[in-house]
């Protein structure tokens, strides 16, 4: 951790360490959970002409997420699937922004990074008021989004603006002398990482196994890789 | 709670933001009722059952949705329904994710309405639900293709229909439908009487237009290469079908059978959700073609009958089936690849368009082998936009035929699939799935289309070369085999007609057997002497010397008394004649006229037994 950190500082990296020790407890937990009911087992015949097979089908539909092309509702919806990649690198950056702050500072000071994590976060934090507004203006976005979803991304998009200005101030581009920034982002994120496996935002955890459950599903009837013209 | 909050009249005319509005209502009335109510019998029978349902793939599906609303758009009832927010697929998924987090997830449990927990409460609670699930999804899997978190929302919603199934809340049809598959063993309630009735129908107007006895439809024939299933739909409405099917095993020279039970290939338990009747159904079918001894089953073109006999039936009977499994596409297409028929192209000069069954190709894999036999069975074959995976449903799917309440929403939806047909220009939509035949041909009265719907095995069956099919070649195979079964063999054949000896002497040189002539009494005589032949046939009726003194003399010759002779007259009154004389009696007898298997066959029998004595 920081070796000149105030002690409100050095608390905060406490407990931010705290809490992803938590998170990590919770998440363990969850998975133990799923894993609790049995996985279902298919007893029909493969299918698919010897074309694909379980295993293929489920390397493929693991690799989904990097594959706009295959859904056509990514093909369709690039736009959106844009803002998805750029959402979720900026995840990647403001938790890469939490942690390395707390053990190696002087990464994050360096300006190529300081400047790849500020315009991540910070395109974050748009696209995040983007959702939001989607979320609130259209109907069936609404009919379908539950409290938690509103707050999940209420969340996240304040946690992109807080991180944008963290990684200002620790880049120097802030004016602000006090680490105030650096602890209310390193608070936000404990609170992000206590709340994240009780709500949607977990769906991380669950990706791997949702895809490859039904990838395995249909690579062995023969229908994974997505077979279109 | 409303049950009417999600008719037609409401999904299509009131505006999103009332039907936003309409739906946080009955979403708060839920609630609020949730809070301040127990449960009914059904609807606490239901919540038990979900636990039941449970394994991780389903969990996986339940836990996993962002509510991101990138399945939105994959669904034909949103496409046509855009006003009706409810029609997303996340929606009607939801509807069994509230009830799952409520009773298993953590946060649900604790914060039920955080997560959007809730539970159903009263009857007409499972009532609004019932119109969901059965109402505004056919299961066809499009959404779950477009998932970016591969959730099954297609499982889910069969998983709710299933619920709702066993504690008894269903639409009239699927009721009506399930019992008769439960009761009467098909779904359409035929009868095992009527059903051997019409494939002996459909066997009799084979037969007279191949004119072939032999292209019967075998019925319960054991130890044959396939047994060949089909959907009641068939033998109910249009067992043309059967025929076309049974004329393709005939022309490919097949070993098969249909059963005369068990022959119910598809599987309202896909559709109800039921997995009780699904393992039954399935079981009925295994059970027949091990009992019959067949090699394989040939499962006629049926998507979920397909889906359900080969892919889901083992899973919900926990049936580990000994014996492959397939489509009759494979069967049609492997015949034509090994030669077995032979099919002309060009007898199919109209535009076809191929619809993929959403079974078939989501579920099951297959999209290329009907295009192959579409190309070899078509001139002008054109692709649906989009097609194959990512083909719309043809709106008949997942039992909606046979739910009429829900006929006016589903006519509606089917708008997609019609603009996807015109925009082809075809003038027939072939599909491999009996379900599709009706949706489509539903969708096409509706709209107007000008079209018509068929399924491979007609174009397969009307683009057959028969003469160069397995069947033909067979025969022709046959034939060498009857020409020399007379060969090297000497015949004199004895009468006086111009016409008979030239018959007789046509087929027993066919038959690969020298001809010596004559055409009275005393030639044959002189013949006989003179060129030895291994057999003679003798006419009766004969001016001058006739047929009974010329086999008097014969037998009273000892150079020709063991001459092999055979009688073949036109007057059976002579036969007495020789038959009574003190002498030995010839060693066949014909009676004019005979055909020309018979006569060969008679000659060779005749040798034969000859050469055995000597």
């Amino acid at each position: 951790m920081h070796g000149e950190a105030s002690s409100a500082l050095y608390t905060a990296e406490v407990v931010h360490w705290i809490t992803l020790c938590v998170m990590g407890i919770v998440y363990t937990l969850r998975v133990l959970w799923l894993l609790r009911f049995k996985a279902g087992k298919d007893r029909s015949p493969a299918g698919g002409e010897g074309r694909t097979s379980a295993k293929k089908g489920a390397y493929y539909s693991l690799a989904n997420a990097a594959m706009p092309w295959s859904m056509e509702s990514t093909r369709r919806g690039w736009f959106f699937y844009l803002t998805f990649a750029v959402f979720h690198l900026g995840i990647t950056c403001g938790i890469a922004l939490a942690f390395i702050s707390t053990l190696y500072r002087p990464f994050v000071e360096q300006p190529a990074v300081a400047w790849t994590f500020g315009t991540f976060t910070a395109l974050a934090f748009l696209i995040g008021i983007g959702r939001m507004i989607r979320r609130l203006a259209v109907p069936v976005m609404r009919l379908i989004s539950t409290p938690d979803d509103y707050f999940s991304l209420l969340m996240l998009t304040v946690w992109f603006l807080i991180g944008t200005v963290t990684q200002a101030h620790i880049a120097g581009a802030s004016q602000f002398p006090q680490e105030g920034w650096v602890i209310a982002y390193l608070y936000l994120t404990s609170f992000f990482l206590l709340y994240v496996p009780f709500s949607k935002i977990s769906h991380y955890l669950y990706y791997p196994f949702t895809r490859w459950y039904i990838g395995k599903a249909l690579g062995h009837r023969g229908s994974y890789p997505v077979l279109r013209g | 709670m409303n049950p009417e909050a999600t008719s037609l009249e409401e999904a299509t005319t009131v505006e999103a933001e009332g039907q936003k509005d309409k739906a946080a209502i009955v979403e708060a009335e839920s609630q609020e009722a949730g809070g301040a109510q127990a449960p009914s019998d059904k609807a606490q029978k239901l919540q038990e059952l979900l636990a039941t349902k449970l394994n991780r793939q389903v969990v996986g599906s339940l836990v996993g949705c962002i509510h991101c609303g990138m399945c939105h758009e994959a669904c034909h009832y949103v496409l046509t329904h855009p006003d009706d927010p409810k029609m997303t697929p996340s929606y009607k998924a939801d509807q069994l994710r509230k009830i799952f987090k409520a009773n298993h997830d953590w946060t649900g449990r604790v914060f039920p309405w955080w997560v959007g927990a809730n539970t159903p409460v009263t009857d007409e609670d499972l009532e609004r639900l019932k119109d969901i699930a059965f109402g505004t999804c056919t299961n066809c899997r499009r959404c779950t293709y477009n998932c970016p978190m591969g959730v099954d929302t297609a499982t889910l919603n069969r998983l709710m229909r299933g619920l709702l199934t066993s504690v008894g809340v269903m639409p009239e049809g699927v009721r009506v439908v399930s019992k008769d598959q439960w009761e009467i063993g098909n779904q359409m309630g035929v009868l095992k009487e009527d059903y051997v009735d019409t494939l002996e129908w459909m066997s009799e107007d084979l037969v007279a237009e191949v004119e072939d006895e032999s292209a019967t439809i075998p019925i319960d024939k054991t130890n044959c290469e396939i047994m060949y299933t089909i959907n009641p739909r068939e033998a109910k409405y249009d067992p043309r079908t059967i025929a076309k099917a049974a004329k393709i095993f005939w022309a490919a020279d097949e070993s098969w059978t249909m059963p005369s039970e068990g022959w119910d290939q598809t599987n309202f338990g896909l559709f109800s959700g039921d997995d009780q009747l699904g393992g039954t159904a399935g079981k009925r079918v295994y059970e027949k073609v091990q009992e019959l001894n067949a090699k394989r089953l040939v499962i006629s073109e049926c998507g979920h009958g397909f889906r359900s006999t080969r892919c889901e039936a083992p899973n919900w009977s926990q049936t580990d089936v000994p014996f492959p499994m397939e489509s009759s596409i494979f069967t049609m297409l492997n015949y034509i690849k090994e030669g077995r028929i032979v099919v002309d192209p060009n007898v199919c000069k109209e535009r076809v368009t191929y619809h993929d069954s959403c079974n078939l190709a989501r579920s099951c894999g297959i999209v290329e082998e009907p295009r192959e036999l579409l190309r070899m069975t078509a001139t002008d074959f054109v692709e649906m936009i989009p097609n194959r995976a990512e083909n719309y449903c043809c709106t008949g799917g997942g039992g909606a035929m046979s739910m009429s309440e829900y006929t006016p929403r589903r006519l509606v939806s089917a708008k997609v699939k019609a603009d996807q047909i015109t925009a082809t220009g075809a003038t027939i939509v072939v599909t491999s799935c009996h379900n599709c035949v009706d949706g489509l041909a539903d969708l096409i009265k509706h709209y107007k289309l000008d079209c018509r719907v068929a399924q491979l095995v007609d174009l397969v069956a009307d683009a057959l070369v028969l003469e160069e099919c397995a069947v033909s070649k067979k025969k022709a195979a046959l034939k060498p085999e009857a020409v020399r079964v007379l060969e090297g063999r000497r015949i004199l054949v004895v009468d006086d007609e111009e016409d008979a000896r030239t018959f007789l002497g046509t087929v027993l040189a066919d038959a690969g057997a020298t001809i010596i002539e004559a055409t009275g009494g005393d030639e044959a005589l002189e013949l006989a002497k003179k060129e030895n032949p291994d057999l003679i046939t003798l006419d009766i009726s004969m001016p001058g010397k006739d047929g009974v003194e010329v086999f008097r003399e014969l037998r009273g010759s000892p150079d020709t008394a063991g001459m092999a002779i055979c009688v073949v007259t036109g007057h059976p009154e002579f036969r007495e004649v020789i038959y009574a004389a003190s002498m030995d009696k010839p060693d066949g007898y014909m009676h004019k006229p005979v055909s020309p298997d018979d006569l060969v066959d008679g000659l060779r029998r005749i040798l034969d037994l000859k050469e055995k004595k000597h």
